[in-house]
């Protein structure tokens, strides 16, 4: 069996583009949440988002993004723009993301064998595109395409950032898209490892990507009451006493995922180790999560067991902490149930308060906040947790990040029905 | 390779939502399309379709799920008690689903006063989705519903994507292999049918646009694109230590993608056919009814399962179905194999020119397995070999 280790990250959020960003924005304690700005959002009833500093993302705005890539790849990225692709704020997210984790693990020709594990979001449908088909309360399905190719006209398909992706790198390997909701991105990333360790594949390309902050997608999440009713910028406050919902947020992280041995064949620095995980369901109820936490618990305690640690190896809890009243307390539980008296001495946090929910790539991007600890020593901090809920009983850290040397960290994320994975990290070897 | 043991199923498809009935239909050589049964598709390029008949019986779950989540939650259901197991810690669930199928009836009160810049657009009517719309679209939402109907509390997993089934399988019999669960419920579901679906597929050729009467089958010297269908199907997977005499027969599955925008090529086919290839298979064809694709199948297939292989096609019979395919095939083939019988490629007259025997009516056979081969785009194969005990 291969160990399997993280040799790059690329992260694009709401902080910017970029994991110096990313990682800076955390280490400084600050929260990204704006005003919606993409787009005009003023009536709706959710107006503030973990929203990327960028308002159109298209062909000229990615290639000002990427550095140094090659005329096929740019050739590519043309084809792609006049498909329409980009429309889907995602897809430019997940590419350069992709491209900064792939440069960093100086990925080349050889590790075009790699194969693809993303966790993606909806398919996402495009408001403006309706408005000239739809006539007397249908859709004119012979009216003109909007777009030069009519395969895109309308939705952007489920795999349409995997496709781009694998024909960006000229991946020869096969490609996965894991929709399993909000814990999709820490499952792909799972996965990833899983096919290390098994020796099926020996590179990966992993994370998640997403974007809702469109009209229908923001609209969809209105209507579901899913999103804090205050419209402040802190509107999202894991664990606190006050909190009463999530913020959206949008954005992509992704990993190079690598054997212990190719790693060291090519010479370069793991990042972190991924040293185990545990999925499990909750079997209980669409819209709530199980009051007790027993299934997010056993989540815990299987990806622990597959690291062969014991509760007391973990020094750190990134939370899935959305804010929410259910799933902050549910979560607390199943910490406790999990970690035992340990979970008194772990520190736990969220960056939900300070980049929104990523959804599907919310797993992902807060796997990336778990390379913090390894890389500047610092533990994420809780952005808007001010007032601890007596009902949440676990370490949460406040506002500010807090300087702490862990060896194990361990990534809750949860998803809708009652969907629990969490994985566990450790410090690279050195 | 590793491999699992299939110990119940169940399906919905075109030709009917039990596999005897299926088997029976396959064996008589029946093409499931007609007229789209779904809708007037009847200004659309592509008119034909083949269609589940019927509607789902879930009325329980109506709230989060719609048409085709209800069919897979019901062959969930149906699989479960066929292999005479229930839920558990240990029950996984691993679904492949082909990706978001919009419903169109309940988006157009929230869209049909929208104006192209989206202005004012929450007042002009998304302010009418029902507040549950955004769950109705989730990529989980089946899965999520399985889990709880039927307690399932072990691993879980939702793929997208038009091999996903495949995929599905695959983590699945991993899962049994290092001991996550001991028992993997495997669903798949996806229609084609949609009209932006439709759309698409007759944009880029793929699908027919010919009528009933022109209609040609994969294969053959004039094929001209698919059927468009849709499926649901589930598979119980458990080790073979484990479900002992209620084993029907035994399944692997890998699936690739070769990076390209479109169908995938034959080179990328012909090296996963040599995963699982072990001599004496019979080819279940990924019949894209496209004379240069469907001739590049069979070349690969005939250099590696030899000229003379039995080449059948059940999804002529049934239509493209997606994500679906693979557990469809794998269905279709434990039981057709248990009958020892190979069923004709459905609608196929004059076979085009090339290698493989290609089955035009039903014949005896001693087979006792089946490679299932199912693409689509971009670039995306799934196979499953299915071997009788």
């Amino acid at each position: 069996m291969s160990a399997a280790v993280i040799t790059g990250v690329g992260v694009v959020s709401a902080f910017g583009v970029g994991a110096r960003a990313f990682f800076g924005g955390l280490s400084e304690g600050r929260s990204a949440i704006t005003q919606i700005r993409s787009f005009d959002a003023s009536a709706f009833p959710t107006r503030v988002a973990g929203e990327v500093p960028v308002i159109t993302v298209d062909g000229s705005w990615l290639r000002s993004q990427l550095v140094g890539s090659s005329a096929a790849a740019d050739s590519r990225l043309d084809e792609y723009e006049q498909r329409g692709a980009f429309r889907d704020r995602k897809v430019g997210f997940g590419l350069l993301a992709a491209a900064e984790a792939w440069r960093a693990a100086r990925c080349g020709e050889a590790e075009k064998e790699a194969w693809l594990s993303l966790a993606l979001g909806l398919e996402q449908a495009f408001l403006e595109d309706f408005a000239p088909l739809s006539a007397a309360g249908g859709v004119d399905w012979a009216a003109p395409p909007q777009t030069a190719l009519p395969r895109v006209r309308l939705r952007s398909r489920l795999d349409l950032c995997a496709e781009v992706l694998g024909r960006y790198f000229e991946l020869r390997g096969p490609s996965l898209v894991n929709a399993s909701a909000c814990a999709a991105g820490a499952l792909a990333v799972a996965h990833a490892a899983s096919l290390i360790e098994r020796g099926a594949a020996s590179i990966v390309l992993c994370g998640g990507a997403d974007s809702m902050l469109n009209p229908l997608g923001l609209g969809g999440m209105s209507r579901l009451l899913a999103p804090s009713p205050r419209n402040e910028l802190d509107a999202c406050r894991p664990f606190d006493r006050r909190r009463d919902g999530l913020v959206i947020g949008e954005g992509a992280a992704m990993f190079v995922v690598e054997s212990a041995e190719r790693a060291q064949r090519r010479n370069v620095r793991p990042l972190a180790r991924i040293l185990g995980w545990g999925s499990t369901q909750d079997a209980y109820r669409a819209t709530a999560p199980r009051p007790d936490g027993s299934a997010a618990s056993r989540a815990i305690q299987r990806a622990l067991a597959r690291a062969r640690l014991g509760p007391e190896a973990v020094g750190y809890i990134n939370a899935h902490g959305t804010g929410t009243p259910l799933n902050d307390e549910a979560e607390a539980i199943a910490i406790r149930a999990a970690l035992g008296a340990h979970a008194d001495h772990v520190p736990v946090s969220s960056i939900k308060g300070a980049l929104g929910h990523l959804m599907a790539a919310s797993g992902a991007i807060e796997l990336a906040a778990c390379l913090l600890p390894f890389e500047r020593g610092l533990l994420p901090g809780t952005a808007h947790h001010r007032d601890r809920d007596p009902r949440c009983d676990v370490s949460v850290i406040g506002e500010r990040p807090l300087a702490a040397r862990v060896e194990v960290v361990l990534k809750n994320s949860f998803g809708f029905g009652g969907q629990n994975a969490s994985i566990v990290l450790g410090r690279a070897v050195t | 390779m590793s491999r699992a043991t299939i110990s119940g199923f169940a399906l919905r498809t075109p030709l009917g939502g039990h596999v005897e009935e299926v088997a029976r239909r396959l064996l008589a050589g029946e093409r499931a399309a007609r007229p789209n049964p779904r809708f007037d598709a009847t200004s659309y390029a592509c008119t034909l379709a083949a269609a589940i008949l019927g509607e789902p019986e879930q009325p329980r779950q109506r709230r989060f799920l719609r048409r085709m989540g209800l069919f897979a939650l019901e062959v969930a259901t149906e699989a479960l008690a066929h292999a005479r197991l229930a839920g558990g810690d240990r029950l996984g669930l691993f679904f492949g689903y082909g990706g978001l199928r919009a419903h169109w009836n309940d988006m157009m009160p929230a869209l049909e006063h929208q104006q192209a810049n989206a202005d004012d657009a929450w007042e002009r009517g998304l302010k009418l989705f029902h507040p549950f719309w955004m769950l109705q679209h989730l990529s989980n939402n089946a899965q999520a519903l399985a889990a709880q109907e039927l307690s399932a509390r072990g691993e879980g997993v939702t793929f997208g994507g038009a091999n996903a089934g495949a995929q599905a399988l695959g983590a699945a019999i991993h899962a049994l292999e290092v001991g996550a669960v001991d028992a993997a419920l495997v669903v798949a579901h996806d229609t084609l049918l949609e009209p932006e679906t439709l759309v698409e597929l007759a944009a880029r050729g793929a699908a027919t646009t010919r009528g009933a009467e022109r209609l040609a089958a994969p294969y053959a010297e004039d094929a001209a694109g698919f059927v468009p269908g849709e499926a649901a199907a589930a598979l119980v997977l458990e080790r073979p230590s484990d479900a002992g005499a209620r084993s029907l027969a035994s399944i692997e599955a890998v699936d690739t993608a070769d990076g390209a925008a479109g169908e995938p090529g034959a080179a990328v086919l012909g090296k996963l056919v040599e995963r699982l290839l072990r001599g004496n298979e019979v080819i279940d064809g990924a019949g894209r009814a496209t004379l240069e694709l469907d001739f590049a199948e069979r070349a690969c297939l005939a250099e590696r399962a030899g000229p003379s292989a039995a080449l059948c096609c059940t999804l002529s019979a049934m239509g493209q179905l997606g994500a679906a395919a693979a557990l469809v095939q794998a269905i279709a083939f434990s039981e057709l194999l248990r009958r020892q019988m190979l069923p004709p490629i459905a609608g196929l007259r004059h076979p085009a020119d090339g290698p493989l025997r290609v089955i035009t009516q039903p014949e005896p056979t001693l087979a006792r397995s089946v490679l299932g081969i199912s693409t689509g785009a971009p670039g995306l194969v799934g196979i499953v070999r299915v071997e009788l005990p």
